[in-house]
């Protein structure tokens, strides 16, 4: 299967490539570090500033494929970084205004579960049975991301921490 | 977060079968030639599908593939998961895997929802519903 990336090769390096039976309808590292990442990043006080380094070692991801993620979600203002020796990385809007979508979208290219469906148009269209299945698929999985805030993350991490407290 | 062309190719194949019926049975060549897709690619595939019980083959000159289930039955759902091993956007914890609260809340609040929206559609889409609506009166008899 052809990676539609849009990403420069040095994100590439670190993505494995083994390809094994049902690997493809998986969400890669780069897309679940990121939600990881900027989930600790919202749950943090407004306007604090971490290092890749600090969320390094609190979720285990490394600093380095942070600093490549972080180029990335920079551009669209999911993040925003502060240079300096007291700078760092914080969101870069409010989490109510940063959906699952955005972010998916922004590190792992066209979500669309099959690439024709990324396309304009495509030749065989009329006659195609499968596109409506796999457009319903695409359907499905936008409503879905696209739904799903990063302050909804935040509320759900709450809960979450405080049923777990209470045991 | 993309379906394999196996997954793709194998439905193709399962439908060009359905839309086939009332021949006792195809040759993959045909069926190669009316999907755009090499011969040798759909038999691998054909092998998986027939392991898994959706088709048969028959052997000689004159030998081919045939659906071995009525196609009312048979859910692409569980076609792709055959043909994908699953339809998972991410692996389930291995057991003994330690997941922070950071990352079971992920799990619960996205990646739970995009398993169970895909699962909502394959799930409910079958076979024959992409061949197009026949009647019962002339639909085909499927032998297993």
């Amino acid at each position: 299967m052809k990676k539609t990336l849009t990403v420069s090769g040095s994100v590439g390096m670190f993505i494995k490539t083994t390809k094994k039976l049902g690997d493809n309808m998986r969400i890669s590292t780069r897309g679940r570090y990121s939600l990881e990442a900027i989930l600790f990043l919202a749950l943090l006080p407004a306007d604090a500033l971490v290092s890749t380094r600090e969320i390094s070692e609190k979720t285990g991801i490394s600093d380095g494929y942070l600093e490549q993620l972080f180029i990335l979600l920079r551009k669209p203002g999911i993040i925003s970084g502060v240079r300096g020796a007291q700078g760092g990385y914080r969101l870069g809007k409010p989490a109510g205004d940063i959906t699952v979508g955005d972010i998916l979208r922004t590190v792992e290219g066209p979500l669309a579960p099959v690439s024709c469906l990324d396309k304009e148009s495509c030749p065989s269209e009329a006659e195609c049975r499968t596109r409506f299945t796999w457009q319903k698929l695409y359907t499905e999985i936008q409503h879905c991301i696209d739904a799903l805030r990063i302050s909804d993350l935040v509320r759900a991490y709450h809960s979450m921490e405080e049923t777990e407290g209470a045991l | 977060m993309k379906i394999s062309t196996r997954g793709r190719y194998g439905v193709r194949l399962l439908i060009d079968l359905a839309e086939h019926a009332d021949q006792s049975h195809v040759p993959l060549a045909q069926i190669a030639d009316r999907q755009k897709v090499s011969a040798r690619y759909l038999e691998q595939v054909a092998v998986i599908l027939k392991r898994a019980g959706y088709i048969r083959s028959i052997k000689g000159a004159s030998g081919g593939y045939a659906l071995s289930r009525n196609p009312v039955d048979i859910m692409i759902g569980d076609v792709l998961r055959t043909l994908e091993g699953d339809m998972l956007v991410v692996d389930n914890p291995r057991p003994g895997e330690e997941e922070s609260l950071l990352q079971r809340c992920i799990r619960t609040s996205v990646y739970s929802c995009l398993n169970e929206r895909i699962a909502s559609v394959i799930d409910t889409i079958s076979l024959s519903s992409l061949v197009g609506t026949r009647d019962d009166a002339d639909s085909p008899m499927y032998y297993i």
